[in-house]
């Protein structure tokens, strides 16, 4: 499996030879180019041409984050993988209002069981969340009767409103308040962990879509227009709260990242470096765990499993299967 | 007209023999997964073989690894790595020479094992281009078809680059 590289050290990256290469005031390092999948930079690194144009011929995509941690943009290597066929399966599920809704539907659906998944152990573990469970559980029964993208949002928006409200029930830390969620900037601790976390979460499954025959522009519950990828989003709502809220309540838990790795600027918080490769780190080893899958036979990442979740939407635009959502099974 | 739409040719005569779902996939574009070691490591030998590229006697668009002449005529010669898939390269190999027949050149050809120090003569018969005939027919009609073949697990599906997409 290709590895995914974080860079946060300022620098430059050049094509030396056959190799990426990175060099910076600390450090000189070779990354061997047929082992790296994706490049995330946070530092201030320069780089030119000749470089690009290695890593689009290498199929090697670049997502860049800015000084606050905030997802600013990827370089996305023109395609390598076209089907004629697939982009107008997924174009044509899109422009119909009936089939669109049915894809929507099973995105916030999956979104949702998973939330319940996650709630369910921590109502086990410490209880006192069995009230919005019930809730939660009401609204997924509702989904059904949502024939419209806006009223499956609100539905979704709802769900998210209840689970976010149980988070200081789950993380029982004084210290991380959930408050309410606040965005561009977050205003608190909590809220700057889960913007960090759901950004890197969009740009992994940006990734994995350009591994595949599906064009990441063309989303069903994100409106196509006005954006420039919305497939991303659509598939992380699935994969947010069992990887990256997963992993936020674990490095919470263990206090791995306390309140003195974030500072306050302008109107928001941020984090500092040390928290975010703690969080990197974190979310990378939770990418590589591997649960028993059944179709396929043997082990799988959970990196893998955002893959065979494009296969099987892929199945679902050709007609040859209905598209169900991943739920975890604990 | 689909001859002329979807061009059957060499490989995907190797693929009818092997997995006809494949043969949907590929003719639609849906290409198996790159990331698969496999893959990589055919794209890794085919990027680095430059000394096979120059042996290679492309014909239309038809490529022979070996072409000689001997007593009785013109011999086409196909590589494999092994023989597993004999089924599938030995048709593949008599689709080549059917073209070529069709082209009024007559051929033998020969296919090459050399891991395994073995050789296997092809010549092109009546029944063989029947088969042949059908099979292309047999291809047009699965290409054509809305959706793929369903999946069977057989014993390749445990080294093929699809088997993700086909069992997730």
């Amino acid at each position: 499996m290709k590895k995914t590289i974080y860079i946060f050290n300022d620098g430059q990256l050049k094509r030396k030879g056959n190799t990426l290469y990175f060099e910076s005031e600390e450090q000189k390092k070779y990354l061997p180019v047929e082992d790296v999948g994706e490049l995330m930079v946070f530092g201030e690194v320069s780089l030119n041409k000749k470089f690009l144009e290695f890593a689009s011929q290498k199929e090697i995509i670049i997502h860049y984050f800015s000084y606050y941690g905030y997802y600013m943009g990827s370089f996305y290597p023109r395609e390598h993988l076209n089907s004629g066929h697939m982009i107008l399966k997924q174009a044509e599920h899109y422009l119909d209002e009936e089939e669109r809704i049915r894809i929507a539907r099973q995105f916030v659906s999956g979104a949702a069981r998973n939330i319940r998944q996650v709630l369910r152990y921590y109502n086990n573990r410490v209880g006192g969340i069995s009230e919005t469970l019930n809730r939660v559980d009401e609204v997924i029964m509702s989904l059904d009767d949502c024939h419209d993208i806006s009223r499956l949002m609100a539905a979704e928006g709802n769900i998210r409103d209840r689970y976010y409200r149980v988070f200081d029930i789950i993380t029982r830390n004084p210290d991380f308040p959930f408050e309410e969620r606040s965005r561009r900037p977050p205003r608190n601790h909590l809220n700057t962990l889960i913007s960090f976390g759901n950004s890197l979460m969009y740009t992994i499954v940006l990734s994995e879509i350009y591994r595949t025959h599906l064009d990441p522009r063309i989303g069903y519950l994100h409106a196509t227009n006005f954006r420039r990828f919305s497939l991303n989003l659509d598939l992380a709502e699935i994969f947010k709260p069992i990887i990256v809220d997963r992993v936020i309540f674990s490095v919470l838990g263990k206090k791995m990242i306390t309140v003195n790795d974030f500072e306050e600027e302008g109107e928001g918080i941020m984090m500092k470096d040390r928290a975010r490769k703690t969080f990197v780190q974190e979310l990378d080893a939770k990418l590589k765990t591997t649960i028993k899958h059944k179709g396929i036979g043997r082990p799988v990442s959970y990196r893998r499993i955002i893959r065979l979740e494009l296969y099987k939407l892929e199945k679902h635009l050709i007609g040859e299967k209905f598209y169900e959502p991943f739920i975890a099974q604990w | 007209m689909p001859d002329n739409e979807i061009n059957v040719g060499g490989t995907l005569i190797w693929y009818y023999y092997v997995c006809k779902r494949e043969v949907w996939l590929m003719g639609r574009q849906i290409t198996a997964d790159q990331d698969d070691t496999n893959v990589i490591l055919g794209r890794f030998f085919a990027e680095q073989s430059y000394g096979r590229e120059k042996k290679e006697i492309a014909f239309g668009h038809m490529k022979f690894d070996v072409v000689r002449k001997d007593r009785h005529g013109l011999v086409v010669a196909e590589v494999k790595k092994s023989s597993k898939h004999i089924k599938s390269a030995k048709m593949q190999l008599a689709f080549y020479l059917w073209e070529l027949s069709q082209k009024g050149i007559k051929a033998r050809g020969e296919l090459l094992f050399p891991k395994e120090k073995r050789r296997e003569l092809v010549e092109l018969t009546d029944e063989l281009i029947d088969n042949l005939l059908e099979a292309k027919r047999d291809i047009l009609r699965i290409i054509y078809d809305s959706i793929p073949p369903e999946a069977e697990k057989k014993q390749i599906c445990r080294n093929c680059a699809y088997a993700e997409f086909c069992w997730s």
